[in-house]
């Protein structure tokens, strides 16, 4: 068993200054960056050999499909869980995802992506739970490219990415312009498709979008980001095109989906 | 309401890029194209413009406008990126960065440009002819400062193309994304070429 | 009326939507953002007898195959209650836009899974909790905006409000930002919390699943029923944090299961179980690669593992229908599934015990309700594949519409009751938590954890022995000691999630001594529950609930006959069909019918 040599940015609180932390931590086979962490718990003495508290994190499942261990791992963001030591240049250096509020060490909070999913209505609207017979008929083409985005664990790794992600911003990030396809391509979730389109063509919107494409390559669900983005600009473009056209229609209530 | 004029300000941006700030780019270069037919040919062409009684109009309102909303809008766009190329070294990145590090360059090049070919002569009354430019040419430091400021600007045409076709969603899936990258390469590096050549053309003719 | 939901997976989210569809205000407490809850992890799919491979599938074959897949130890109505709702929680999830696989005509695409013969279950690639997960939180996300659904977040559950008649008012919980410890109202608490895994350590479960909400009730007087059935998963891939699930789907879909023997590849399963082959349930599964890895001694080089094969298949289509899996494979094993076959070995993956319940998902406390796979209800002595996804729906249904029922009939409610009775509940949590803060020790929590987790893993599991029982219980005793000697290290009061841990640590214990209990009181072999001292299912003295009843003493066992009013047990066999077998007792009875008229 080697020792690996880590670098982790801490940080006590939000108000807190961060420093760095170096840990001198024995690597099992088939370790990953959470095993290092669950390593420095059971024995939570740094590189110095002082003592330490452990270093706090997210994470759930372990297997990459809860979203929660995202972090900057040697500065890219990603899932620990599947960050393999073995694959890794060394030291590993951690640090906290920059574009979240800092709860603490390298844990942040990602509520604000939850938000976003609110103004763009990211759900289908049901008459309710009881009985109504089967759901529409989807073909398979189509249920391929919604599982693909359905795949979207919210980890916010695109989000660190993006460029237009940042405080001056309110861009609502490439995940949630995903979210709109995925509801606008369900046969029900289409008939309320042009809220979805209103939302994401104002403020926060599709348009801050630069092109930089580093979502689709740092998305840890290969989601076809850059593609989804691009129809929605043509949707959205169309969407406004008609909107201005064709003008409202009269009959109140049209537009609204439940919500 | 400001929501809707926060996705229409951004795509007028993207608009006013290609239409009518690079057409009229090409124009432009088109007419200093002829700068390969020699001096005669050179100073009709640029005088086809001067002379028609539109030109002031088209000046302000096709050009003089568009450019100052789209460099202005555009410095905006800038200011409020966070660029990272240094930890996601993708080439698309580094292209995102050129594109504002070029637009940047643009910026103060155009404005320079025009000042001093365009808006000076208003009040000296200078002739813009073949002569007055080689002349102008001659100087090392303004030729190095055209071939920077040329390549800045062509650069950023061309990938604005790449980016206008998908900001409109005309190139979706990464195939034909690929495609219109190659394609604009090409045209940087036609233009680049062509545009390098007229400009060594003009700074040495005038010895 | 005032509705509290502790947890955000499968079970709380629908119990939550149908409450909030009927008007009232929800409270939703969860450890984690809901959308990481650990129902994202279920992979295979979720069974519902829908019949449109012409099958002959029906709901009622659907219930025979869960009870006899749970060797009979499941109370019956509920299951068929189930059952029954199957094929329609399926189609909701459906409406709701789940994006379930699709045949070429658009309509849902069913698989095979274990302890069935019949293509019975509907799947979303194979990332099906996945999708069934984020369809509800969309659902309560859109209650959210409608003002029915309170969400706290990165809350953790610390324990009911039980007033001086022995009645649920409420719950205490902790912000795990702030360290906060507050008070809800509530006429319902409905504890969705999920399993233990932590208990057994490296499993197939999140890390969150500490078993620690089911076992502070637990400790609050609800009976813990059938702790020791905990379902060893046969089919995971080792790793050095936890172990990883590679679904039955993989089999359900043609995988074969197979090892070396004389140099050549031997199909075990399919050789033993010529009926059901590699879909066996999984009890049987897991006891299968265990006779081969450690009774025969022919795991792949000696090692424990066998290969799970899909490399016969059409790399394309396996990759559509399963690519959620392989992919885990490929990262975490850093093999190609499609070109080497997979090794896998069994880990722990599911309690079917849990917090007894009645029909109405409502606990010994009236008030307390449980569902998902913190209750024991649906699975008796084992759970079939892609039945636990629709046990969570269907009892989170059940205790949305029940608890509702029972808060109406209340003649007082949460908000009559003095309020000395939730402060004195709060004070009792701070002070405990005040004590945490002040452990020196010298113990680590983690490593206390550990060892458990060793002892859990070895001799709690695919087979049991009384001695090795009996150790483990000691050293249970023997941790619950050092735990008193445990130091925290972390003493802040912001996010201190060591202080957090070592409170769920204690709450493993308690739960982990419960399932020990469980193992030794139980006689017999059922299910899961694998003792060759006592090699047979004898229902005559063991078709029975164990109730465990937590005393500070350690746990007491008490019996409860189940309820198998609709089907009478029959052998459990998968070598043949379940016809052969109604048949062979059939004649079997005839003869000793013939013979006691001579």
């Amino acid at each position: 068993m080697s020792d690996v040599i880590l670098k982790i940015r801490r940080q006590d609180g939000p108000n807190s200054s961060p420093y760095w932390e170096e840990f001198k931590v024995p690597v099992a086979p088939k370790a990953n960056v959470i095993s290092l962490l669950l390593e420095i718990q059971r024995s939570p003495v740094n590189a110095q050999g002082k003592p330490t508290t452990p270093v706090i994190w997210d994470c759930n499942c372990l297997e990459e499909v809860c979203g929660a261990c995202s972090m900057v791992i040697n500065g890219v963001a990603r899932q620990a869980c599947a960050a393999m030591v073995d694959s890794l240049s060394k030291p590993i250096v951690l640090q906290p995802l920059s574009k979240f509020p800092l709860v603490r060490d390298l844990m942040v909070d990602r509520t604000k992506m939850f938000e976003n999913l609110k103004k763009i209505k990211a759900w289908i609207p049901i008459d309710g739970t009881y009985y109504m017979g089967s759901g529409p008929k989807v073909a398979p083409g189509v249920q391929d490219e919604r599982y693909a985005i359905s795949c979207c664990m919210t980890c916010g790794c695109c989000m660190e990415a993006c460029p237009y992600v940042n405080s001056k911003t309110n861009y609502m990030g490439p995940t949630c312009m995903a979210q709109v396809k995925l509801f606008n391509a369900h046969p029900t979730g289409a008939m309320y498709k042009d809220e979805r389109l209103d939302a994401i063509a104002g403020d926060g919107g599709i348009v801050d979008c630069g092109n930089a494409q580093n979502c689709e390559r740092v998305c840890p669900k290969e989601i076809p980001l850059v593609s989804i983005i691009a129809e929605l600009n043509r949707e959205t473009a169309f969407r406004g095109f008609n909107r201005w056209l064709k003008g409202k229609p009269k009959s109140p209530g049209y537009e609204s989906a439940p919500g | 309401m400001s929501q809707k004029y926060h996705y229409l300000a951004r795509r007028l941006h993207s608009f006013t890029g290609i239409f009518p700030v690079g057409i009229f780019l090409c124009v432009h270069l088109c007419i200093n194209s002829f700068i390969f037919k020699g001096p005669e040919a050179y100073d009709w062409a640029i005088g086809l413009l001067n002379r028609s009684p539109l030109t002031p109009y088209i000046e302000v309102c096709l050009i003089g406008i568009p450019i100052l909303y789209h460099a202005l809008y555009g410095v905006w766009v800038t200011y409020i990126s966070k660029t990272n190329t240094l930890q996601y070294k993708y080439y698309r990145n580094w292209m995102f960065y050129l594109q504002r590090f070029t637009a940047i360059v643009t910026f103060l090049f155009v404005f320079w440009h025009i000042y001093v070919l365009r808006i000076a002569r208003i009040f000296t009354g200078a002739e813009m002819d073949f002569a007055t430019i080689a002349g102008w040419l001659s100087d090392p430091t303004i030729y190095v400062i055209y071939i920077i400021g040329y390549l800045a600007a062509i650069f950023h045409f061309c990938n604005g193309i790449w980016s206008f076709l998908i900001s409109w969603g005309i190139t979706i899936g990464q195939e034909a994304q690929n495609f219109v990258s190659c394609v604009c390469a090409l045209i940087f590096i036609a233009m680049g070429v062509a545009g390098i050549a007229g400009l060594t053309l003009l700074s040495k003719a005038a010895v | 009326m005032k509705f509290i939901v502790v947890g955000g997976g499968l079970a709380g989210l629908m119990a939550t939507i149908k409450i909030a569809e009927k008007g009232e205000i929800v409270d939703l407490i969860s450890f984690v953002p809901v959308k990481r809850s650990h129902s994202v992890c279920a992979q295979g799919g979720i069974n519902g007898a829908v019949n449109t491979k012409g099958e002959g599938d029906s709901p009622w074959n659907h219930f025979d195959d869960t009870l006899l897949g749970g060797d009979y130890l499941a109370n019956q109505p509920p299951v068929l209650g189930m059952c029954e709702a199957a094929p329609g929680v399926i189609y909701l999830m459906d409406r709701m836009g789940v994006p379930f696989t699709r045949t070429p005509e658009g309509n849902l695409d069913f698989r095979r899974f274990g302890g069935t013969l019949v293509h019975r279950t509907a799947f979303s690639g194979s990332t099906t909790g996945q999708q069934l997960l984020y369809a509800l939180d969309e659902q309560v996300r859109y209650w959210e905006t409608q003002g029915k659904v309170n969400k706290f977040e990165d809350w953790d559950y610390l324990s009911a409000v039980i007033d001086d008649n022995g009645v649920c008012r409420g719950c205490l919980a902790q912000d795990m930002k702030t360290m906060e410890i507050r008070s809800f109202q509530g006429d319902a608490v409905i504890l969705c919390t999920g399993g233990l895994g932590a208990v057994y350590g490296k499993t197939t479960n999140s890390i969150i699943n500490t078993g620690s909400p089911a076992s502070s009730a637990y400790q609050q007087g609800v009976y813990y029923a059938n702790p020791e059935m905990i379902q060893i998963h046969p089919t995971c891939i080792g790793g050095d944090d936890k172990l990883r699930l590679i679904s039955e789907g993989v089999r359900g879909d043609g995988g074969r299961l197979w090892t070396y023997k004389d140099g050549k590849p031997w199909f075990f399963m399919e050789e033993w179980y010529p009926a059901y082959g590699n879909l066996v349930s999984r009890d049987v599964a897991s006891r299968g690669i265990f006779k081969v890895c450690r009774e025969l001694g022919l795991g792949l080089d000696g090692q424990d593992s066998v290969y799970l094969d899909v490399t016969h298949l059409d790399p394309e289509w396996i990759e559509k229908r399963q690519h959620g899996v392989l992919e885990i494979y490929r990262k975490f094993a850093g093999e190609e599934p499609t070109k080497v076959p997979m090794k896998v070995f069994p880990a722990m993956h599911y309690s079917m015990g849990g917090m007894w319940v009645d029909y109405n998902q409502m606990t010994n406390i009236p008030g307390l309700f449980a569902a998902g796979e913190c209750e024991y209800q649906y699975h008796g002595a084992n759970r079939l594949g892609a039945n636990s996804l629709m046990s969570c729906l269907y009892a989170g249904m059940v205790v949305g519409d029940k608890s509702i029922e029972y808060c109406k009939a209340l003649k007082k409610t949460a908000s009559d009751v003095s309020n000395k009775v939730f402060e004195a509940e709060a004070a009792r949590q701070k002070a405990g938590m005040e004590k945490i803060y002040k452990f020196t020790g010298s113990e680590n929590p983690y490593v206390l954890k550990d060892e458990m987790n060793n002892y859990m893993t070895n001799y709690v599991g695919v087979v049991r022995t009384t001695k090795q029982l009996k150790d483990t219980d000691n050293k249970l005793l023997e941790l619950m000691e050092r735990y008193k000697k445990v130091g925290v290290y972390d003493t802040g009061g912001w996010s201190n999630r060591t202080a957090i841990f070592i409170r769920h640590l204690w709450n493993m214990f308690e739960l982990a001594r419960g399932i020990v209990g469980g193992a030794l009181t139980r006689k017999e072999s059922r299910g899961a529950h694998y003792m060759p001292e006592y090699p047979n299912r004898d229902d005559e003295n063991w078709l029975k609930t164990i109730k465990a009843k937590w005393t500070p003493d350690g746990p007491q066992f008490s019996l409860e006959d189940v309820d198998i009013s609709l089907i009478k047990p029959r052998v459990r066999r998968y070598d043949v069909s379940k016809d052969q077998v109604v048949k062979e007792e059939a004649e079997k009875e005839a003869a000793s019918g013939k013979e006691e008229a001579k």
